[in-house]
């Protein structure tokens, strides 16, 4: 900069958080804003670690389900069921095929809650405070089916390691519930998403803003539905078993915006209610958990699954007394932030807000332990000391 | 009842302070104070984000370092009288979190209870608890507010 220019820019912050109206989660946002334009922008998540790593090392494998399913509220289902296909895949233990597709269909409930919550909040960023009643709303019907399938609301605890608790089974009576709340679900939700997009005052407001292009998106790994808005097609469901038997589209928008980011997830949802059809007519009978397993030395086994943020990934390994060894999580979150933190740049900065929102940030569930690096010395995780010098050292 | 007792009847304002938990409660309770279909608002008891507006302090979560010093001056800020409560078996007692009964030993991450910190005085439990008992959590801390002279 040059100082002999009249008008001398100071380079402003503006700082928020942990505990502020604009943010439901715990965390802080700092935005350096050069005359009300967003110069950087920095997010820091460190406000919820409560060391479920550490908590994880060292108990059975049927205790560490019970606490990564409470990793996070939203998202639980995905969490429980990601562990589970760990040793599953480690231990090659057989899944009964109705157990995999109650789980599909447990994982499509949670993924139309969890996209309505997003509606909920991105439009209360906006301000449009009908939409967001009218999305927690329609919410209310999947919670209900939640609750009859798995007992909780919140927690459905729907896998266990070799299929999926019997209590969740799928009745004949639950399976009309299903298909009546699909149907009555569907016309008001059509009716909600025309009525978002033919709204001159949303549209103007998350239309063209929060620029995040392909390269960006590719350079930054922004998985999930932000990855897909901006053009790039990378879902795991494509690729999954669990998912070959269902006929499916992926939602690919390329504009790059947040409105695309909104349209996305609105398109996802229609996806979603067409797996779920397809659950409930070609079920097939059988037995829903295989017993025949036990827990014996497994090395380090990685299992990825699309979440409904993006992509999940759970790593243990089990020692030789069948305990969990070096749990590690990364959530989608985790890779979106860089996505979101560069999307906000060159933007006013009343929309900074409505950007982080519209990529769904969990702030939550991506507070994971961290590596730090001081200058050359860096201290090695312990799953990079398990890595080099083996578990009995 | 006196003019300020029949006032604060009419205008109950709920601030929810979340402490790092997984996220569950705090949709829950946000879903029971403002969804229509577990309406709160009805009844005048309204969200807010001030403190210095607030009468009931809402607690979801199990509480960690980063959110001890936010949390006492979140709850110094709030006018007497005041009521607090704690939602989910995290601000109760800790849920999987504090590692209670575990094998190995007590997790020192977090800080729950909340009553560890701050005086609490209904407790709703359940992982996650219904927006149901929720309601009926933040009712029963009506009393202490109405009592006031």
């Amino acid at each position: 900069m040059t100082e002999t220019s009249n008008e001398k820019v100071i380079e402003k912050e503006l700082s928020f958080g942990p505990v502020h109206p604009a943010l439901i989660e715990p965390y802080r946002i700092r935005l350096f804003v050069n005359d009300e334009i967003v110069e950087d922008c920095e997010i820091n998540i460190n406000m919820a670690y409560r060391g479920i790593e550490k908590l994880l090392d060292g108990i059975p494998v049927e205790k560490a389900l019970i606490i990564t399913e409470r990793i996070c509220g939203i998202c639980s289902h995905v969490h429980a069921w990601n562990s589970v296909r760990v040793i599953e895949g480690g231990l090659g233990i057989e899944v009964p095929e109705r157990a995999n597709y109650i789980r599909v269909l447990t994982q499509e409930f949670q993924r139309i809650t969890s996209h309505l919550i997003f509606f909920g909040h991105a439009f209360e960023v906006i301000g449009h405070e009908t939409l967001s009643m009218r999305a927690f709303l329609l919410r209310e019907q999947f919670m209900d089916l939640l609750q009859y399938l798995g007992g909780n609301r919140v927690m459905p605890s729907v896998p266990i390691i070799g299929g999926i608790r019997p209590r969740a089974d799928l009745t004949e009576s639950l399976k009309k519930t299903i298909l009546d709340r699909c149907d009555a679900f569907e016309d008001k939700y059509a009716n909600y998403v025309q009525r978002v997009l033919d709204d001159p005052l949303v549209i103007s407001r998350i239309n063209g803003i929060g620029l995040l292009t392909k390269e960006d998106a590719i350079k930054y790994h922004a998985t999930g539905p932000t990855g897909r808005a901006s053009g790039w097609r990378y879902d795991l469901r494509a690729d999954m078993n669990e998912y070959k038997p269902f006929d499916f589209n992926i939602i690919v928008l390329d504009g790059c915006d947040t409105k695309d980011r909104v349209v996305d997830r609105a398109l996802e949802v229609v996806e979603s209610l067409k797996i779920i059809r397809q659950i409930v007519k070609n079920i097939p009978e059988g037995p829903v958990v295989n017993r025949n397993w036990v827990a014996k030395e497994m090395p380090f086994t990685t299992a990825y699954s699309e979440s409904y943020r993006g992509e999940l990934m759970h790593t243990y390994g089990l020692d030789h007394q069948g305990l969990v060894r070096n749990y590690q999580v990364r959530t989608p979150t985790i890779t979106n932030l860089a996505a979101m933190e560069h999307a906000c740049i060159g933007d006013h900065v009343t929309e900074a807000i409505l950007t982080i929102a519209s990529c769904d940030p969990c702030l939550t569930c991506c507070t994971r332990a961290e590596v730090v690096e001081s200058g050359k010395s860096r201290t090695m995780t312990d799953y990079e000391i398990v890595r080099k010098y083996g578990w009995r050292r | 009842m006196t003019l300020k007792s029949t006032s604060r009847k009419k205008a109950i304002h709920v601030m929810l302070c979340y402490t790092g938990g997984c996220n569950g409660c705090d949709i829950e309770v946000v879903n029971a104070l403002l969804s229509p279909r577990y309406d709160l608002e009805q009844y005048g008891v309204m969200l807010t984000w001030n403190p210095r507006e607030a009468d009931v302090l809402i607690v979801s979560g199990v509480v960690t370092w980063q959110m001890l010093e936010p949390l006492k001056k979140i709850y110094s800020l709030i006018p007497e009288p005041k009521a607090v409560v704690a939602v989910g078996a995290c601000a109760c007692n800790g849920n999987v979190y504090k590692n209670l009964v575990g094998d190995i030993k007590v997790n020192e991450d977090v800080w729950a209870p909340v009553e560890n910190i701050i005086p609490v005085d209904v407790k709703v439990p359940g992982c996650a608890p219904r927006p149901e008992e929720i309601i009926q959590g933040a009712v029963k801390g009506l009393p202490k507010l109405m009592g006031a002279p």
